[in-house]
């Protein structure tokens, strides 16, 4: 469809500007010299053609002209094996198009609109938060959401199913009643199981929100909704036959409520009769004491004590008593042993932890969702009303984003009404809060709705305060926020730009990190992500929670610490613990806290040396040079290859004489082949340079008993070599790095795909950016200033739901 | 509808809360609901499939003679009650073949995977879409939800249960398609609240109906002035937003509609202590879902492929997985087939509840089609032919129970699957390793 556009424009503007005439356009001589040969009328290669000198009014052909730009500024265009201008012209040509595009667009510009854009399941658990100071669980209550460009906050792809809607009522009922501590959620006891990952490993102190001096276990978030009675009942560990494992020898499992001790068990230890044999139990059984203990010695585990309602800290772990010395290792188990060994002479884990209660429930206690709900207690039912009033108009600003109008008010005090007259106050505001969670003015933002008819119109500032929020902090806007909308001092560059600061030093801003670098480096895949365990017997859970928290890490300090975007590629830090530091094989790292170090090697450090980011550019068995490669051209250069053409044979694994074929001779089948060659000549020597990187991260010299050669050579003839190599072919690509990374952001920033019409914003952004060095706050800032983010077009037709797939 | 002769009231219900977890617990309360015949006019199929692991010792569970003469087995032995309503089937073989480039194993993973599939899964985790997804997909619309997985025992996900494959596998039989592997339920809590929420307390459902309904329409009317704000783009995306609101409302009317003729019943509080009474809760649960309509698919594995639970209270302290691999011992064969025989007794008490629960012009089993099996024969060598496979229920009308069908040899499984689903009005083009149709008339 896109592919026809120029020719439509084309039409239009031969019939318009038809008989105009001056002195050829500066790109004119180029097109003719470089670009003709293919994309004339005649052959128009790849739909393209631009010989008519009307197109040379470059405002009305943006489209077209954005695309040529992009094209030759990467360098993509012409092809190799055709006559290629100098840089020197390249670049000039390059320039003055940008000013021709910049110029048309300043003259009109078209800031573009989001169309009415629903809160994803992280805005929403965020805005829940900030709203009524309650955690939840939003995996739980509401559906996943969506992806769309990259982002799960693209307003196209957020839609409203039935099933939505459905979720949406439960959850608010659910929130409503949680938040003021409804008495019938004492009614029937809830039962919350919570389960430890098998694979990960509890011999040492998993987590820093353990004791120290603990081993293994969990720690969790647990909302107790009322004051009263919950038992606490732990399963350990089996193996797949259902043996408890580790247990030769007693040892102590504390529970923990917010740090404090509320019960020691001691479990293990005490089986009788004669034993199956070590790793055999499940295929030969012992004497049936020995069975029955081996399957059940946990049954006890459970205690029974009085919690006071809110969320607390819960944690199940054992006391660590070595029963061996530190620091010998026993080699591991891998794939079906690990799973079929009893362990018995070794340590036992948690299995799940279940929380059950309010047995004997109590009142709703003095939390913090009820302290910043009940703003004013009334005192005789004449005052009810007025305080019922207050409460919701003071929730109701913070949850649609602005104060309410009197009609929003005199609705959910009729649901005030109604249940407060069933079952008193607190219900009625239990009742009118529900009705708030499931508005459309919480659930959606729609911006500006009396102004969208046409032409182009500045945001409001409650709007304004919206996109400020939900792109820095996934979140609702704060009070302070709220109250610069009110006074209509947002939209001053002085106040705007103190906010933005003020918000980036927010911890909220680590929304950033969870929701926009972990979908641009597409690293939110680690969570689900399984290797293959039979190669990667040292991949556990711990290893994935430490790929995790590096990346975290590195990238809240590159934001807090305010460096340039290219440091992003050219650190020499990152953040590490033991597991990881074994993993990356140093020494002298002990211990779970993760801590700043600096590498020397020039592998690791920043994201290419990550190996979260290499393991899932990789495939569960190997590296996938051409995946990598893929990675690098679309995420960092912004020059996505198309998809493969249709009917690829696949690539023989083996040899005509029966040898397996290295990775690097399947991919050389690549380049014979001219219909792959065209693209994989730019993928696939990107993918090399970090094959020293093995598919869980690791460093490796070899790979299939092969010395690994990370040496390549990429399209343009520019050689590459190792991951070091690549560092510095990124940098030395730095327009199309800085452009692809702020095109990602606007993206996010947006919640919007990002078109041609953009470009010019995002030129704008990286020429004020680079007197900064590119750093965080200034591309930051230069989006928050930009037109795309403070203006938004009337509605045109067209121009909704387009997307950019082809835009390059 | 209302139920009005209460055979326990709901005081009692909530006084037995907390302290333990009065089971089996419908029981008590089934009277009431009994009397009332269902006012629907036509009663729709539902689909049940229950998974036994570790496999069975053939020789008990095979009647000998084929046809509608014939003995039944020992293992079958609780089923008897039941015969006219219940097809065996035996010959049926799972072998499909393993993904390109990988080996043949006929393990674990291979029978829970394969039982609903009939696909081998991959070392990487795929396999195929299962029976119960392919019809909760038709019929899920019709019910607040598509399909609910119940299980006794816990998955996991992260390691391997079986050569270099995945615990998924052998922790599931549902699969929403070849990469979407479902967690099975475990707490009969969650299940219950994802059913029902907190009771099935007619009065207290419809208070939260009405709530719900009040806040729809103040929605509707929220919606219907926004729409009158915005442009045109934004108008046809909350005309959608509408038709959802309007759509939930539909919902909730159907649910009003049902809503007396489920029993009285509080979320259980957690896992009762006995394997009995956990299985119980379960069975209960599934035909609370199929009563109340509020999903007519429900698969549920009494056990994990490589289960190591120990049967003390039948005799059998010994755990299954080593059992079941006996070596030809009869002792340990014997106590294999006494765990059969307890698993089958297990499902015959649901049977007989399904039987005895009316609905529209018959009962729920009449209208019900339940696969009970395994996914080996012979688990002392993994034998994935011949399994032992029934199908118990009427199918409403279009099942006929009370015989043993042996295939031919070599019909793949899943040619069972698509008669079935053929029969069940869902017919599918083929499915895992089909190679045609398996006649079960």
């Amino acid at each position: 469809m896109r592919r026809v556009v120029p020719v439509l424009l084309l039409i239009i503007c031969s019939a318009t500007f038809f008989g105009q005439s001056s002195k050829p356009a500066p790109q004119r001589e180029f097109v003719d010299k470089y670009c003709i040969a293919c994309h004339n009328d005649r052959t128009r290669t790849a739909g393209v053609t631009l010989a008519s000198p009307e197109l040379d009014k470059i405002g009305d052909n943006a489209e077209l002209w954005e695309k040529v730009l992009h094209k030759v500024r990467t360098g993509q265009m012409p092809p190799l094996n055709m006559p290629r201008p100098d840089d020197a012209t390249r670049k000039t040509t390059v320039s003055s198009l940008e000013t021709a595009l910049d110029r048309a667009a300043a003259a009109n510009p078209k800031p573009g609109r989001v169309s009415a854009h629903r809160l994803n399941r992280t805005e929403y658990a965020n805005a829940i938060r900030d709203l009524l100071t309650l955690e939840i669980d939003a995996k739980a209550l509401l559906l996943p959401d969506e992806a769309d460009e990259g982002f799960d906050n693209v307003a196209a792809s957020l839609a409203l199913s039935p099933s939505h809607l459905e979720r949406y009522l439960s959850a608010a009922r659910e929130i409503s009643r949680r938040a003021i501590g409804d008495k019938t959620l004492g009614m029937v006891p809830t039962a919350i199981l919570y389960s430890v990952p098998k694979l990960l490993e509890q011999d040492i102190r998993t987590s820093e929100e353990l004791s120290f001096g603990s081993r293994g276990g969990l720690a969790v978030r647990h909302n107790f909704p009322l004051d009263g009675e919950y038992a606490f009942k732990v399963r350990l560990r089996r193996q797949v036959y259902d043996y408890i494992i580790g247990m030769g020898s007693p040892q102590k499992l504390d529970v923990r409520i917010d740090g404090k001790l509320v019960k020691r068990f001691t479990v293990g230890g005490e089986a009788k009769g004669i034993r199956g044999p070590l790793t055999w139990n499940g295929e030969i059984v012992g004497d049936t004491d020995y069975e029955l203990y081996m399957h059940a010695a946990d049954a006890g585990l459970e205690v029974r004590v009085p919690v006071s309602a809110g969320i607390r800290k819960v944690t199940v772990a054992f006391v660590d008593t070595p029963w061996e010395p530190e620091g010998l290792q026993q080699p591991r188990q891998v794939d079906f042993g690990r799973g079929s060994d009893e362990q018995y002479e070794g340590y036992a884990a948690v299995d799940t932890v279940a929380i059950r209660g309010p047995f004997q429930p109590g009142g709703p206690g003095d939390t913090a969702s009820r302290r910043i709900i009940f703003s004013c207690k009334p005192n005789g039912s004449a005052a009810e009303e007025p305080c019922a009033r207050k409460i919701l108009t003071t929730l109701a600003r913070r949850a649609y984003r602005r104060p309410a109008t009197e009609d929003e008010i005199q609705t959910l005090l009729g649901f005030y009404r109604t249940g407060s007259k069933e079952s008193g106050f607190e219900s009625g505001i239990q009742s009118a809060l529900e009705r708030m969670l499931v508005s459309f003015n919480f659930l959606f933002r729609i911006e500006n709705p009396a102004a969208t008819a046409s032409g182009t119109a500045r945001l409001n500032d409650f709007d304004l305060a919206s996109r400020l929020s939900f792109f820095l902090w996934s979140s609702i806007p704060d009070d302070e926020l709220l109250t610069l909308a009110g006074r209509g001092r947002l939209k001053d560059p002085i106040v705007l730009d103190q906010q933005v600061k003020r918000m980036l030093r927010d911890s909220r801003s680590n929304a950033l990190v969870d929701s926009f670098a972990n979908q641009w480096l597409t690293t939110r895949k680690l969570q689900t992500w399984l290797p293959d365990q039979i190669l990667f017997p040292d991949w556990d859970e711990n290893l994935r929670d430490a790929f995790v928290r590096e990346t975290e890490l590195f990238m809240e300090d590159q934001l807090h610490e305010d460096h340039s975007v290219i440091d992003l590629i050219n650190a020499n830090y990152s953040f590490i613990n033991e597991r990881l530091a074994k993993h990356y094989g140093m020494s002298n790292v002990y211990g779970e806290r993760f801590r700043r170090v600096t590498f020397t090697d020039g592998a690791r450090g920043g994201i290419l040396g990550q190996g979260g980011v290499l393991m899932v550019t990789s495939y569960p068995d190997r590296t996938a040079p051409v995946v990598r490669g893929f990675w690098v051209l679309e995420n960092l250069l912004g020059m996505p290859p198309p998809p493969p053409p249709p009917n690829v044979p696949d690539l023989a694994l083996v040899n005509a004489d029966g040898r397996k074929r290295t990775l690097r001779e399947q991919m050389e089948l690549h380049r014979a082949n001219p219909a792959c060659a065209t693209c994989h000549v730019r993928m696939d020597p990107l993918g090399f340079a970090l094959e020293n990187f093995d598919a869980i991260g690791r460093w490796r010299k070899e790979s299939d008993g092969v010395p690994v050669d990370a040496s390549a050579v990429f399209a343009d003839g520019t050689p590459i070599d190792g991951v070091q190599g690549l560092k510095k072919f990124v940098i030395g690509h730095r327009d199309d790095y800085v452009t692809t990374f702020t095109s990602r952001l606007l993206t996010y920033a947006l919640g919007r795909s990002v078109d041609y019409s953009d470009n010019p914003a995002i030129r704008k952004i990286i020429r004020e950016a680079a007197a900064n060095d590119y750093r965080w706050s200034s591309i930051i800032s230069g989006i928050v200033k930009s037109t795309p983010f403070q203006y938004i077009s009337g509605e045109m037709p067209g121009r909704q739901g387009t997307t950019n797939k082809d835009k390059n | 509808m209302i139920i009005t002769k209460k055979a326990i009231s709901r005081r009692t219900v909530l006084k037995g809360l907390g302290a333990t977890l009065a089971l089996p617990f419908l029981d008590a309360m089934m009277p009431a609901s009994t009397a009332i015949a269902r006012s629907a006019a036509k009663a729709p199929t539902r689909f049940g499939a229950i998974y036994v692991p570790n496999g069975v010792i053939p020789g008990k569970w095979f009647p000998t003679a084929e046809g509608t003469d014939f003995e039944y087995s020992p293992s079958l032995q609780p089923l008897l009650p039941f015969r006219d309503r219940i097809l065996i089937l035996s010959g049926l073989d799972s072998v499909p073949p393993p993904p390109p480039g990988e080996r043949q194993y006929n393990n674990h993973a291979d029978a829970s995977t394969r039982f609903l599939t009939d696909t081998t899964p991959s070392h990487i985790l795929r396999a195929g879409v299962s029976v119960d997804q392919v019809l909760a997909k038709k019929w899920g619309a019709e019910t607040s939800l598509p399909s609910l997985e119940l299980a006794l025992e816990s998955v996991d996900s992260g390691t391997s249960c079986d050569f270099g494959r995945s615990c998924v596998y052998t922790g599931t039989i549902s699969w929403g398609g070849p990469t979407a592997p479902l967690p099975m339920e475990q707490s009969p809590s969650a299940a219950f609240e994802r059913l029902f929420g907190e009771n099935t307390d007619p009065a207290a459902r419809r208070a939260r109906m009405q709530q719900k309904g009040s806040i729809l329409d103040s929605l509707l009317q929220e919606v219907g002035k926004l729409q009158q704000k915005v442009g045109p783009a934004d108008r046809t995306k909350i005309t959608g937003y509408l038709e959802s609101v309007r759509d939930v409302e539909q919902r909730i009317q159907k649910a009003v509609e049902h809503n007396a003729e489920v029993p009285l019943v509080n979320r259980p509080a957690g896992i009762p202590e006995t394997f009995e009474e956990q299985a119980k809760l379960m069975f209960d649960i599934q035909l609370l879902a199929y009563q109340g309509d509020v999903t007519r698919v429900v698969t549920y594995m009494i056990g994990r492929e490589f289960s190591g639970r120990t049967y003390p209270e039948i005799g059998v302290p010994d755990a299954h997985h080593p059992i079941s691999h006996h070596q030809r011992d009869p002792v340990r064969m014997e106590k294999l087939s006494k765990i059969n025989h307890y698993h089958v007794s297990l499902f015959s008490w649901f049977v007989d509840k399904m039987k005895n629960t009316p609905d529209g012009d018959g009962s729920l089993l009449d209208h019900s089609a339940i696969i009970y099996g395994a996914g080996m024969s012979e688990g002392n060598g993994h034998v994935p032919l011949n399994l032992p496979i029934l199908l118990v229920g009427g199918g409403s009308g279009e099942l006929k129970g009370g015989r043993h069908i042996k295939a031919a040899p070599g019909t793949p499984l899943a040619n069972f699957h698509m008669s079935l689903m053929s029969k069940l009005g869902v017919p599918v083009e083929s499915h895992g390793n089909s190679t045609g149709l398996f006649n079960i008339d």
